[in-house]
């Protein structure tokens, strides 16, 4: 079945998805892989090879699951021989990351607080062996000097630029393309929370959980998460959200990255910066400022966190203590000295590495698998119990320069979504931190007491190709793909219409970082656009709809 | 064979299961696709710092090293650490394994008590109204899903009537107590009763069947009829010699399944947000993370093991018939 973008019978989208999902594979592209096909095509070299599609389980992420059966099936209506192969994610990431063993793969992305910071990862020609983050194998000599230079660029306008050159360049060779942007998103009581900011990581950033306003007896947000938390430990944990989440209010950065994407010294440990030279960086440390436990936190305890974190060569940091070389302490200076030239300089350093005191922190020899109990930090809440398993308790810290406007924030742990929406209804909870698209969230988006806030987020679903496999080689190929991917029916059938449509990696919601003129892909019809494509490109399709490679290719 | 040398060949034939059930388990969870570093490490990481990581797990070294070291730990009680959380597995036991048989072990006893005494009166009163109704509901509880019942008296007792609590097992922003405190608290045994009642309703079947046919066994024997010529009351028959002797393979019965209790059940703590060990054993084999894996998994086996154990040796002590050749 072909699907037009804006005409999708829900009945019929969900018996094919799960019709796919059931087979475990899509189907041909009107013949079997066994045998050759070449009706009508006498000028025709052979066919393309036959695709695999890493596919993750449906209970993993059902909506995923369902899109990339969709997606699958709409390649092999293009004329390309698709197999969605399902497998747990552990393999899948393994095959994908280590092994390149995939032609197509598909899942969450975000860029994080700077759209050009993982863009060298991603994309540069150095970085395609295995376990390392280009697993498309895209390499660009002509890119990889402006994804380098860019993170070393101080003058905003020329980084802007440079960035809108990249995302003209990737949207062109389309080695990755976003299927729909995801929202940051928030469901909550309104007859008890209000209040919310938005800010692009998402409404747990200090900005918005700073801004938020409480109304009830005990003055407790209260929100839930499916899972245990398992650790406090802010040094030993796996950059989950659920610990970024109570991490970000346990703990102050040198500075903190606003709403509008600029460092705030409103937000911020530090009051004052400076940037002697392209590789030097001064922060001058906020004055009477105490710890949890009531001791001051120091330019010290800064000197102490960075030559820690670096000494012990904490994973999760690794990006940050690889940066710079040296800490020294002047008065309430810290100056920092970095390797190399960095451009944005508080987006990939100053608001990564939460500040730790030294009189806690400095008896462990092993901090990575330290068990931490009572976590002390400086922010804006601090602990008041852990039932593991069970629940967190922060309270509001009363001396910080921006406190929170509620008394407490309680995370219950309770797996059972309809449980939550329930809870929710009643204002037993009254929002739920992480709000997952999906049924229960349509259906309750309407009720008088549920309040749904949403903004463009940092993150997509990514349509990524491996470029070492044949015919994915051509760019011609890869654009034809991208035409395919029906974007409209994935946001309005599977996401209910919480999502957008994705076009350009660097979205929308990174305001002038987005470069809007990045070439737009089909909106309707874009298998017929594919086909279009392939044929100006020289590739032949048959009667039965099977691509073959131009003649002389196939010579 | 006496007493004393049954005793040792059983304790030595735990000793061997135990190795066996260990290494099963070592073999099938490095057999399962999978690698639990695709959790953990992110591209980002520079190749140094994703090898440190890699050896820190221990998962760089061949696997008979791997093998050899897990067994070694064992042999010293040590489980080791979480690859998610770091966290010793001994402490994840201490911290879920208490919820979960506090939560069992109530059920067990609502189960077993209603269950083996409905067994009583099934047996004695057969081919009445009152039989076949026990049968019937004995064998519905067996059959519908626990959770889809968990759910329906959650939504019915919970969502419409709000007679009891949704989740947990206090109420949200109680505070943290003791376990005992805890256990004792009027808050605890009113987020106790939804899920015990919903467990016992399950596993009273069992018993209630087991005790209805030993009894139905027992009153057919010999004995019986002496008793009513001997002019003792109805009541004196079935309860202190039908039900006494009808009791053991009850009893059997019941030994393994307190061993199964520390297992917990998965989707009753999941329905009714019950922090027990269950639902951090399945979390463990999803994200592949093998030392809690293995760690919640051996203390079940053990826990079966040593509970057929016990009820081999209680079923000697008894039932003088049994001798132990």
């Amino acid at each position: 079945m072909l699907i037009d973008n804006n005409d999708v019978d829900r009945r019929e989208f969900l018996k094919l998805t799960t019709a796919t999902g059931l087979g475990g594979l899509a189907s041909l592209a009107g013949c079997s892989s066994l045998e050759s096909s070449s009706g009508g095509a006498e000028n025709a070299g052979s066919e393309l090879p036959q695709y695999k599609y890493l596919n993750n389980p449906a209970n993993y992420n059902p909506a995923r699951h369902d899109a990339i059966n969709l997606v699958g099936e709409q390649l092999n209506n293009l004329g390309l021989n698709v197999k969605v192969q399902v497998f747990e994610w552990g393999t899948l990431y393994t095959k994908i990351t280590q092994e390149h063993d995939f032609s197509f793969a598909t899942w969450s992305r975000g860029l994080g607080i700077d759209p050009g910071v993982r863009m060298p990862e991603q994309f540069h020609s150095s970085n395609v062996t295995a376990d390392q983050g280009n697993f498309t194998g895209y390499a660009n000599k002509d890119l990889d000097p402006t994804l380098m230079e860019q993170l070393q660029e101080k003058d905003e306008q020329k980084r802007i630029q440079m960035l809108h050159d990249i995302q003209t360049t990737l949207g062109k060779d389309v080695p990755m393309h976003p299927i729909v942007q995801m929202p940051n998103i928030v469901a909550y009581n309104n007859n008890q929370v209000s209040g919310w900011t938005d800010h692009i990581v998402g409404y747990y950033h200090f900005e918005p959980m700073t801004n938020v306003e409480v109304k009830n007896d005990k003055k407790e947000l209260r929100g839930s998460w499916a899972e245990t938390l398992g650790t406090m430990n802010v040094l030993g944990y796996k950059n989950e959200t659920k610990l970024i989440h109570q991490f970000e209010m346990l703990y102050d950065k040198l500075v903190r990255i606003n709403s509008k994407l600029e460092a705030d010294p409103k937000l911020s440990l530090a009051t004052k910066w400076e940037r002697p030279d392209d590789t030097t960086v001064k922060y001058k440390l906020r004055e009477d400022h105490k710890w949890h436990d009531g001791e001051a936190v120091t330019p010290e305890d800064v000197k102490f966190t960075l030559d820690y974190v670096k000494k012990n060569k904490i994973p999760l940091y690794s990006t940050q203590w690889e940066l710079y070389d040296s800490v020294s302490v002047d008065g309430q200076w810290i100056t920092v000295t970095f390797k190399d030239p960095i451009g944005p300089v508080h987006k990939l350093f100053s608001n990564q590495i939460p500040i730790l005191p030294k009189h806690k922190w400095n008896s462990r020899s092993n901090p990575a698998k330290a068990s931490v109990k009572k976590p002390v930090g400086s922010g804006p809440l601090q602990f008041d119990y852990w039932d593991k398993g069970s629940e967190l308790s922060l309270k509001k810290y009363g001396d910080h320069w921006r406190p929170v406007k509620f008394n407490r924030r309680i995370w219950r742990i309770i797996p059972e979504s309809s449980t939550v929406w329930s809870l929710l209804k009643k204002g037993k909870l009254n929002y739920l931190p992480y709000t997952r698209i999906g049924k229960q969230l349509k259906d309750n988006k309407g009720k008088s007491n549920i309040g749904v806030q949403s903004t463009p987020g940092d993150g997509w679903w990514h349509f990524s190709q491996n470029l070492r496999k044949k015919g994915l080689d051509d760019r011609a190929v890869r654009q034809a793909a991208v035409h395919a991917i029906p974007k409209a029916a994935i946001n309005k059938q599977i996401l209910y219409g919480f999502a957008k449509e994705g076009w350009n990696l660097i979205g929308e919601s990174f305001g002038k970082y987005s470069n809007p003129d990045v070439k737009k892909y089909q909106k309707q019809n874009g298998v017929e656009a594919g086909k279009k494509r392939l044929e100006d490109a020289g590739y032949v399709i048959d009667n039965d709809g099977t691509v073959h490679f131009p003649e002389q290719s196939s010579k | 064979m006496g007493k004393s040398d049954f005793f040792i060949r059983r304790a030595l034939q735990l000793g061997v299961t135990l190795w066996a059930v260990a290494t099963a388990l070592f073999m099938l969870f490095r057999l399962m696709p999978g690698n639990p570093t695709a959790y953990v490490i992110s591209p980002g990481m520079t190749p140094e710092v994703r090898q440190q990581l890699v050896e820190s797990y221990g998962l760089n070294d061949p696997l008979w090293v791997q093998y050899l070291r897990y067994i070694e730990n064992l042999l010293t009680l040590d489980l080791g650490r979480s690859f998610k959380t770091n966290e010793q597995v001994v402490d994840v036991l201490i911290t879920y394994l208490p919820n979960t048989l506090v939560l069992m072990l109530t059920a067990f006893i609502v189960a077993y008590f209603i269950g083996i005494t409905l067994g009583v009166f099934t047996g004695w009163y057969r081919g009445s109204r009152f039989e076949k109704s026990a049968v019937v509901t004995a064998l519905v509880g067996r059959s519908v899903p626990s959770f889809w019942v968990g759910l329906l008296v959650l939504w019915v007792f919970g969502t419409n009537l709000g007679i009891i609590p949704m989740s947990g097992m206090t109420s949200l922003g109680s505070g943290s107590t003791g376990f005992w405190e805890m256990v004792f608290s009027l808050d605890f045994l009113h987020h106790l009763v939804a899920p015990v009642v919903v467990l016992a309703f399950y596993y009273m079947g069992y018993p209630l069947l087991i005790m209805r046919n030993s009894m139905l066994e027992t009153l057919s024997e010999d004995f019986i009829d002496i008793c009513r010529a001997k002019g003792l009351t109805e009541r004196t028959i079935m309860f202190k010699h039908a039900a006494r002797n009808a009791f053991l393979p009850v009893l059997t019965a019941a030994a393994i399944a307190v061993g199964y209790a520390v297992g917990g059940s998965v989707l009753i703590e999941t329905v009714f947000g019950w922090p027990g060990i269950g639902r951090e054993m399945i979390r463990a084999v999803l994200r592949r993370d093998y030392p809690v894996a293995q760690g919640t998994f051996l203390v079940l086996a053990l826990s079966v093991i040593l509970m057929n154990f016990v009820a081999d040796l209680l079923y000697g002590v008894l039932d003088p018939r049994v001798t132990y050749d």
